[in-house]
């Protein structure tokens, strides 16, 4: 499992990979830092509105982890190399899991800094509102990478499908449709947030604690058994 | 000691007639339309694409039920009033799906001619690089350009169909019609240019599409959320990198009238003339630079 | 020389379609030790049916199975199989060293820096393991491939077309590795669509046409079967019936058929000597050959031949 471990850590590593996802990360962190010079601070509201659930969860996580956990199979499908890990006389899921879990140390580390400093900073050294944050985008991270690993094993057009999903359903629909948030990463990241920080980032429905707990558990678990059981199934290249 | 013998075995040059340049560029060209729409790739390749166009038409079309019903309840007369979603306002609405599906589907156009490194089977015939980029150009823009004028005929014939007279409907509002033309013409080379250009640093297609959704999505809030804080005239330039809002503020411009989406963007209190500026700067920038990387390429 | 043992790998009713194209059609048999060639033209379905053999795709309808179990799903397996696939990319930011030595641990090879030395010997790339593997040449990354496929001391080797792209030195040396291996008791499955490569090399030959089997058994059977069928020739001259007239007196000829438009076909076994023979009877009568032809000189018809029978 480390050697496929540490394999992916290197395929997905790369010096303007590294670059770019800094200057995304760095983004909220500039907001926010910008936001405490000025004199006409927003609403605490607005401020998390844009910036954790519009910025931080709603696009930049998403689209780091979409680059990079797509890219964690669909890169060795593609490079036909795939059939290299899997003629291996080892576990379907000894392949995933190391995949998977490369493909968030890579992405966890940028977002949980930026949204660490971030809300230090918007929250003045808050430490709870801190902690919330923080742990609701790793959270965020995680499930994302589950589900964005498991498309790149599924289809050769993992990109598209996973822009339609983070535009159109996270960020179109749910405008519209407040059942959409039963259903999106974005708002149980979000809910995350709010169960942990009750004062905080309440902005309509939540689930409650327990129950994205519990929701986030079966859908990180879901994608990660999907995943095993299609790269069991599939002809490989 | 041996003579040697030649035998004919059946090779025949081609005598026919050869065309030129023109034919080639005509090629590519019909080639980056057939693969924008998954034309004969099969099923799964049209997916993508044709999902996104029924997306943005269905807007247009729920866009126009909507307007139906409220002059149903409301009455024909008053519905002006309440300043229902109209043609000047779908672009700025579709606009985060339109650049999505560019960021999607352009890459396909550039990226897998150069991974593979067919680019230089293209340019070992009378085509030089420009040739090629220009016909990939135009074949990505006629799709960008049915992209976002469909969803506008839906309106219009769905606005027309829902007015007590259809044909009255037409006269009063034709006018709609050129201007919705040129704003959507505005808003696909727009959107095209910028699309191929990120396309074309990159031969992994993955990349390429997240890049510029990245760069459409994340600068849309950011920029907003700075532009609000700092205000005064450092925050309306601020807003101007709002890269979603550049084509539909000349959207704005072409109908005069400001669009929903754009109605509190502090750039919009430049003058028309600043506005189209910044969009051509926008617009023919990425373009040239587009153009010059392909120029150079040679077999 | 086969020798009679239990056979490794058997293949029995096999079929694989995609949609409403057959890739492999109801094809069945046994491969025991030493080595069979994996005969047949671009596109006849080879690469289908070895990946079926080695569990990387699923199949249609028939059965699997190696060594008595099911090659589909069946990961333990793979501690006795070594596959080198058709497909020649590789990690290029990685040393060759370091890939065969990753090979080795993730087949659970036990002393993990003698095999991979032991490998890399065998394919003779010490000097370059530890370079980066998108600084080799295509032939030493198809030995270092070769090598990766061997750490692990496979007892079946199964490899679809490995000497694409070698030069004649490497090929040497390859099918000498080849024999070296099989001699010590493996299986080994070699696929190529050139005749001469497997000629030199395999026991037994397998020959797919159109995802058929169209001929199995011993090499030289076959290309005994080969030399009984006449070739046809094409010749278009000005005089045809004074041509056929002279053409059936040579001795490289069989038979001499007249086309009603003009042409005729010439039936021979030698064409080798037809080829000196016929120019020199054409300039001897005074007729001027426009074209000569050979109608059925493609892999494909010969096999073809081979079905029809």
């Amino acid at each position: 499992m480390g050697s496929v471990y540490l394999l992916t850590l290197r395929q997905l590593f790369g010096r303007w990979r590294l670059v770019i996802m800094t200057v995304l990360a760095a983004m909220p962190v500039l907001v926010a830092a910008l936001t405490l010079r000025s004199t006409s601070a927003p609403t605490v509201r607005e401020f998390e509105a844009i910036v954790f659930s519009g910025m931080l969860a709603g696009s930049i996580a998403p689209l780091v982890v979409l680059a990079i956990a797509t890219a964690a199979f669909a890169n060795e499908i593609e490079d036909k190399t795939l059939a290299n890990l899997t003629l291996s006389p080892i576990a379907r899921w000894r392949i995933v899991v190391p995949k998977l879990l490369a493909a968030i140390t890579i992405a966890g580390p940028f977002m949980a800094v930026s949204a660490l400093v971030t809300s230090h900073l918007a929250f003045l050294g808050d430490v709870r509102a801190t902690v919330a944050v923080t742990v609701s985008i790793l959270v965020g991270v995680a499930l994302y990478s589950s589900a964005f690993v498991w498309l790149g094993l599924v289809t050769t057009q993992a990109i598209g499908f996973g822009l339609l999903y983070i535009v159109l359903w996270e960020g179109f629909f749910s405008g519209f449709v407040s059942g959409v948030r039963m259903l999106s990463i974005r708002h149980y990241a979000i809910a995350w947030m709010h169960g942990l920080d009750q004062r905080r980032f309440a902005a309509g429905e939540h689930l409650s604690l327990g129950a994205v707990i519990v929701t986030s558990t079966i859908v990180f678990g879901g994608f990660l058994l999907l995943a095993i059981r299609r790269l069991r199934r599939m002809d490989v290249p | 000691m041996t003579a040697g013998t030649v035998f004919d075995i059946g090779y025949q040059r081609y005598t026919g007639p050869r065309e030129g340049r023109a034919r080639a560029r005509l090629a590519v060209f019909k080639d980056g339309v057939r693969t924008a729409l998954g034309l004969g790739r099969g099923a799964r390749a049209k997916v993508l694409p044709w999902g996104f166009i029924g997306i943005l038409v269905s807007v247009g079309l729920i866009m126009a039920m909507i307007a139906g019903a409220a002059s149903r309840i409301v009455g024909a007369a008053n519905v002006e009033q309440l300043n229902l979603p109209s043609h000047s306002d779908l672009y700025g609405i579709t606009s985060i799906i339109l650049f999505v599906f560019a960021a999607v589907v352009a890459p396909e156009l550039l990226c897998r001619d150069r991974r593979e490194g067919v680019i230089h089977l293209y340019l070992v015939r009378p085509l030089t690089g420009s040739d090629y980029i220009v016909a990939r150009w135009a074949a990505f823009m006629v799709v960008m350009v049915a992209a976002t004028w469909l969803p506008q005929f839906g309106l219009l014939v769905g606005l027309a169909m829902g007015a007590p007279a259809p044909v009255d409907y037409l006269r009063e509002h034709w006018l709609d019609i050129p201007k919705f033309l040129a704003a959507g013409v505005a808003m696909a080379a727009y959107t095209t240019t910028l699309a191929l250009l990120t396309a074309s640093f990159t031969t992994r297609r993955a990349y390429a599409s997240v890049f510029l959704v990245g760069l459409f999505v994340i600068t849309t809030p950011f920029t907003t959320g700075l532009a609000s804080e700092i205000g005064g005239t450092a925050g309306q330039w601020i807003s101007m990198f709002n890269l979603t809002n550049i084509p539909v503020h000349v959207n704005d411009l072409i109908f005069g009238e400001v669009s929903e989406i754009t109605e509190h963007a502090p750039a919009g209190a430049f003058s028309g003339a600043v506005l189209v500026s910044w969009y051509l700067a926008w617009t023919l920038v990425p373009g040239a630079v587009l153009w010059w990387r392909y120029r150079r390429l040679a077999p | 020389m086969t020798r009679h043992q239990t056979p490794v790998i058997r293949v029995d009713g096999v079929s694989r379609w995609f949609g409403s194209v057959v890739a492999v059609s109801d094809v069945t048999f046994e491969i025991r030790p030493g080595i069979t060639g994996l005969l047949g033209p671009n596109g006849a379905g080879k690469t289908t049916l070895l990946r079926m053999m080695t569990g990387l795709a699923a199949v249609s309808h028939g059965t699997v199975t190696v060594f008595g179990e099911p090659a589909r799903d069946n990961p333990p397996l793979y501690r006795r199989i070594g596959v080198m696939s058709e497909h020649e990319t590789v990690y290029g930011f990685m040393r060759g060293r370091e890939f065969v030595r990753m090979m080795g641990r993730l087949r659970g090879v036990a002393d993990l820096d003698a095999a991979v030395d032991k490998a890399i010997g065998l394919v003779d790339l010490a000097d370059a393991q530890h370079r980066p593997m998108g600084t080799y040449s295509r032939g030493m990354r198809q030995r270092m491939r070769l090598a990766a496929t061997l750490v692990h001391d496979p007892e079946i080797l199964i490899l679809d077309e490995p000497l694409n792209g070698a030069d004649p030195r490497q090929r040497v040396h390859f099918q000498r590795l080849l024999r070296q291996l099989a001699e010590e008791g493996r299986t080994i499955v070699l696929s190529s669509h050139i005749l001469e490569e497997v000629e030199q090399v395999a026991d037994t030959v397998l020959l797919i046409i159109n995802g058929k089997l169209a001929a199995s058994g011993g090499f030289r059977a076959i290309r005994a079967a080969l030399n009984e069928r006449p070739y046809h020739v094409r010749v278009i001259c000005d005089e045809p019936r004074r041509l056929a007239a002279a053409v059936v007196t040579l001795g490289s000829v069989d038979a001499v058929n007249v086309d009603p438009d003009g042409a005729i076909v010439v039936l021979s076994r030698n064409v080798r000597d037809l080829q000196i023979e016929l120019p020199r009877l054409a300039q001897a009568a005074s007729i001027s050959l426009r074209r000569v032809e050979p109608l059925d000189d493609s892999l494909e018809s010969v096999f073809g031949y081979l079905v029809e029978r």
